[in-house]
């Protein structure tokens, strides 16, 4: 059996201090095979979406050890996170995070500019063509819909060709027609690349789309669904 | 408001309601209005307990109610009887000399002030160890006069009372030494520290003669109780009475002029300065008030929702800003008493004069006018703004962009606030013209610093997308509109190119006094020498100092009584041309043009001219006067009026410290007038400063002992004197300049931390994407850097200019670009920009990505 691309065991992680200290996260533990889609579903509050931080190297537990790529989160320093996740992991989020000052092309280019990538701009160019934004290349995110702006954003996340693409409610804030859109992008651009990817959100459906589902409630997992299988 | 918007009632009760926030947000605001006003406050109170004490002890400081200055002139037999009908009078003679020591070991200039019986006719003179002045200065059976100094000269000549000491042709006994003269602040600035002696004791030194540098002075004391009413009374008659001569008369309602006139225009430039870190606050104020807008748009909008209009949104939030401007002010104000009780003691000393230190409301009042104008100014245009915030603000997360410009009301507001305040700081300076110039100077700045601020965010927009992502990044935040480039090109630019303009005029004036004139003037000026004595000084120079330059001119002293005809009470001179008619002034003859000045229009007179008197005028000067070729000026000369026709002007170049003068007259014009002698001594410059410096020593030591009544002035201690003067007045520009640029660094502090909020969303996302911290940091640096760096050469650039401006438009000095001014300008901006920035960007390095991601 190949190594899993993610691997948590008994993670623990609390936010906040004193009386309004709130445990997220409860003796988490699971792997990801590489390649796989999961989808994470449950309500508001869960942790779902912290459990994407850790995953990210966004986030540092309190316990437990969190092995992403074959490498151990919870032991590296912060820049080494940063260049980790330069290397191997893309990210989208519901709000885009776009940077406002810079043209869509620029945006794209940065990760793999910070990567050290020559062909950075040419790379960048592509993969906007690749979503369909060959004619927004100048942009400013200000100019762009609501849709376009998550284009760019899952762009900018595959442009540097991780293993592991995560997303937390990518389509939160886009109709549905165009979330739809959003969503076949990144399933073709997955199945495409053969990256693992982890995505956060409220439908159920679109978590059923994916190879494997993972339901949570108060930090826990309470359901475990791999497609046509019950856990 | 009007039109069935909420009454101010509703308005006050609003702005109180959203008052509870606190001051977040507003300390910059506060702090730099404070700051301004502090500094106006400051000055204005100073000033005002300088010229309060002045006015207090006018009678003191005059040595009586009204004196009548005569200058080289005896006074006539006819006037004194005419005054000593109005009360007590007494005559005091001014004139600088030598003192040596009996041995010939050591030599000072002096200023020897010869009294009367009746001396002091007001206040109290005290000599150390209680002793009288009349025992003091009689003399002694043997013909040794008595005099009394001022310690310092003791110390200098180390001798102390009871030594003798030699003055022109007389032996003098030490009697006693100066504790109190009352009378010192009105003597003027003197180069050498006082002998004080009789009448006859000054008439046996010998030391005046025609063409000395004598100022004869008779007080008149009016019978104790006199109003001020009365005073002026009487000193108008009196100055009837002398119109025509050329006499100054002056009363203890003006006692000393020229040092009232000097703190007022000191005052003013300092005034000015503060002003100036009162609109970089402005700055300030602007920032935070536009921030505060944006903090409060949902507040806004749902106002609006609810009924309320935009011009009442508007009111409601102008009282905030004015409850938050007067908190600023009365810190400020409070701040500002301070200094003059700190300083006071000081200035008192320093100008040896008691202060009158107090609450001067009306410079308070000034003061707060200066800090609210400013507020409202800076505010009202980013206040103008809130008129339209649209309601679809709470719907949306990104409305549309906002209007270029607020509605024309807060544009009209704005502009009127500004030349309000403009309006004020020329109605109370004491010379308009500068304010004016400031003000223009001001307005130029602050335009062209907006324009630069424009160019370079543009600019930063077009570069292309090349080089790293650090890199880029900066010049993204460069173009962001909004963001700091603005705020930092104004505040730091306006503070910098002040300091560098200050710099550069201090060390252009200090070059030219300390490095520039030595090389090229004189070693030694020698006054009083009688023309019957030239052969052999010319000799005994030689003699001792082989080689040495001497040039000489025949010196009288005479006044200009009139011009064209017309009497100098009668005319209304120029501000910058008022002293060549107060007093009297040296004056020549010649049979061809001086060194160091060129003809500026007519021609000079034939060597064996013989015609009617003809006189060359300094050609500045009589363009100040409106006199051209063929006027006539009249001057006072040993008590004879003579009028003489302008044959030509000349361009003078007063830097070269040789021997020039306002007035030259043709040689026919006194013929037969007994004159002294000035002169100008260049010793040739050797290799060995040490040797140089021997050989002036011995060369005065032989002048002094040859020609007792000669006075002998070294050039390099007179400019030392003069630069330690400048000195003090460089401390306290530099510490109204400092205030300036601390205002500078405030809005610089603000607008950094206003932008706190991005720069954690750019560093959180940086790191997001793979950025290390130091590559996050390099980014923002390389922003910082380059916006200090731009604002460091626009500083150097504007402030050169205004340096040069003042230095060769007003001083005639030429302008002298330091590299350590230049240096320091680009340190002080990188250090402020990078160092404030960076501090801030730490805080963003380590701010968590989790939160900031799900809050953004």
């Amino acid at each position: 059996m190949p190594d899993p691309a993610i691997a948590l065991t008994d993670v623990d992680l609390s936010l906040g201090s004193g009386a309004a200290r709130v445990h997220i996260l409860k003796r988490l533990g699971f792997s990801i095979e590489a390649g796989s889609s999961v989808g994470i579903v449950g309500p508001s509050g869960s942790g779902k979406s912290t459990l994407l931080m850790v995953l990210a190297g966004l986030e540092r537990v309190d316990g437990g050890t969190v092995v992403v790529g074959g490498e151990r989160l919870d032991r590296m320093g912060e820049d080494a996170l940063a260049r980790f996740r330069g290397r191997s992991v893309g990210i989208v989020f519901q709000s885009f995070h776009l940077m406002p000052t810079m043209t869509a092309l620029e945006n794209v280019a940065v990760p793999l500019e910070l990567a050290g990538r020559r062909d950075a701009f040419e790379r960048a160019r592509a993969e906007l063509e690749s979503v369909g934004l060959a004619d927004r290349l100048g942009h400013h995110p200000a100019e762009l819909s609501g849709g376009e702006q998550q284009r760019v954003a899952i762009a900018r996340a595959l442009a540097p060709e991780p293993s592991i693409l995560i997303a937390d409610e990518p389509t939160g804030n886009l109709d549905a027609e165009t979330g739809r859109d959003i969503i076949r992008l990144m399933f073709e651009a997955r199945a495409r690349r053969g990256a693992t990817l982890v995505l956060v959100t409220h439908d159920r459906a679109l978590a059923d789309a994916c190879d494997r589902r993972i339901g949570m409630r108060s930090g826990e997992i309470v359901e475990d669904v791999r497609a046509g299988v019950a856990s | 408001m009007s039109g069935g918007s909420p009454g101010w009632s509703v308005a006050v009760r609003l702005a109180a309601r959203e008052a509870r926030g606190g001051l977040s947000g507003f300390r910059i605001f506060i702090a730099a209005i404070a700051l301004g006003v502090a500094a106006i406050a400051a000055v204005g109170s100073t000033s005002r307990a300088i010229t309060e004490g002045i006015a207090l002890q006018g009678r003191e400081i005059l040595g009586g109610d009204i004196a009548v200055r005569f200058g080289g002139e005896v006074p006539p037999a006819d006037v004194l009887a005419a005054l000593a009908t109005r009360g007590r009078l007494s005559a005091v003679t001014l004139v600088n000399s030598m003192a040596r020591r009996v041995d010939g070991e050591g030599q000072a200039l002096v200023r020897i002030k010869a009294v009367d019986d009746t001396y002091p006719l007001t206040g109290v003179f005290r000599l150390e160890g209680g002793v009288s002045l009349a025992d003091a200065l009689a003399p002694a059976a043997d013909g040794t006069i008595g005099v009394v100094v001022e310690p310092i000269l003791a110390d200098r000549l180390d001798v102390t009372v009871g030594d003798r000491i030699a003055i022109g042709r007389a032996t003098a006994e030490v009697r006693g030494l100066i504790e109190s003269e009352p009378d010192q602040v009105g003597t003027g600035v003197a180069y050498g520290p006082r002998v004080m002696m009789s009448r006859a004791a000054l008439a046996a030194t010998d030391i005046v003669q025609p063409g000395s540098l004598v100022a004869n002075t008779v007080r008149l004391a009016l019978p104790d109780g006199t109003s001020d009413a009365a005073v002026a009374a009487v000193t108008a008659e009196i100055k009837a009475a002398q119109s025509d001569s050329g006499r100054l008369v002056s009363s203890r309602l003006d006692a000393a002029p020229g040092l009232e006139r000097n703190v007022n225009r000191f005052s003013q430039f300092l005034t000015l300065v503060g002003l100036t870190a009162l609109i970089v606050g402005g700055v300030g104020v602007t920032n935070a008030v536009k921030a505060f807008i944006d903090r409060k748009r949902d507040t806004i909008a749902t106002l609006k929702a609810v009924g309320a209009p935009g011009g009442f949104i508007v009111t409601v939030y102008l009282i905030e800003i004015g409850v938050l401007a007067g908190i600023g002010v009365v810190l400020g104000l409070a701040l500002g008493l301070l200094p003059p009780f700190f300083a006071g003691g000081m200035i008192a000393a320093a100008l040896d004069l008691s202060i009158e230190i107090g609450v001067y409301p009306g410079e308070l009042l000034l003061a707060a006018a200066y800090g609210f104008l400013t507020a409202f100014a800076f505010a009202i245009w980013a206040l103008g703004r809130a008129h339209d915030v649209p309601v679809s603000a709470l719907f949306r997360d990104k409305v549309a962009p906002e209007r270029r410009l607020p509605r024309r009301a807060y544009v009209v507001a704005t502009a009127i606030a500004v030349l309000l305040l403009a309006a004020l700081a020329v109605a109370t300076a004491a010379d308009r013209f500068v304010a004016v110039i400031f003000i223009l100077s001001m307005a130029a700045i602050f335009v062209v610093l907006t324009g630069v601020a424009g160019v370079i965010r543009r600019v930063a927009g077009r570069v292309p997308a090349v080089g790293s992502a650090e890199f880029r990044l900066a010049l993204r935040n460069i173009h962001r509109r909004g963001g700091l480039t603005l705020s930092v090109v104004l505040s730091l630019g306006l503070g910098l190119t002040l300091m560098v303009a200050l710099a550069l005029i201090d060390t252009g004036l200090r070059r030219q006094l300390t490095s520039t004139l030595p090389e090229r003037a004189p070693t030694f000026f020698v006054l009083d020498i009688r023309s019957s004595e030239l052969e052999a000084f010319s000799a005994l120079v030689e003699a001792t100092a082989p080689g040495t330059a001497l040039q000489t001119v025949p010196m009288l002293r005479g006044r200009i009584t009139a011009l064209k005809g017309t009497p100098v009470d009668k005319i209304d001179a120029p501000e910058g041309a008022r002293w060549a008619l107060s007093g009297d002034r040296g004056i020549t003859l010649s049979a061809q043009p001086p060194a160091n000045s060129t003809l500026a229009s007519g021609a000079w007179w034939p060597k064996d001219y013989a015609g009617e008197p003809l006189v060359s005028f300094e050609d500045e000067l009589a363009r100040e006067f409106g006199l051209s070729i063929g006027d006539t000026v009249t001057v006072s000369v040993l008590g004879r009026e003579i009028t003489a026709r302008i044959a030509n002007t000349r361009k003078v170049e007063w830097q070269s410290l040789s021997i020039n003068f306002v007035m030259v007259f043709s040689p026919n014009t006194f013929a037969g007038a007994p004159y002294s002698v000035l002169s100008t001594a260049a010793l040739p410059a050797g290799d060995d400063p040490a040797a140089d410096r021997q050989n002036e020593k011995r060369l005065m030591k032989a002048v002094v002992a040859a020609f007792p009544t000669a006075t002998m002035v070294r050039v390099k201690d007179m400019l030392a004197t003069v630069n330690d003067l400048v000195g003090s007045l460089t401390v306290a520009i530099r510490a109204a300049a400092s205030i300036a640029l601390a205002a500078s660094v405030l809005v610089l502090a603000g607008a950094l931390a206003s932008g706190h909020r991005q720069r954690v969303y750019d560093a959180v996302l940086l790191k997001t994407f793979g950025a290390t911290r130091a590559r996050v940091l390099l980014a923002f640096a390389l922003e910082y850097a380059a916006l200090g760096l731009l604002t460091a050469v626009f500083a150097l650039l504007a402030g050169s200019a205004a340096a040069w401006g003042v230095l060769s438009g007003v001083m005639d000095v030429p302008l002298d670009v330091n590299p350590w001014v230049a240096l320091g300008a680009v340190a002080v901006a990188l250090v402020l920009t990078i160092g404030l920035g960076l501090l801030g960007t730490f805080r963003a390095l380590s701010a968590k990505a989790a939160p900031v991601l799900r809050n953004l």
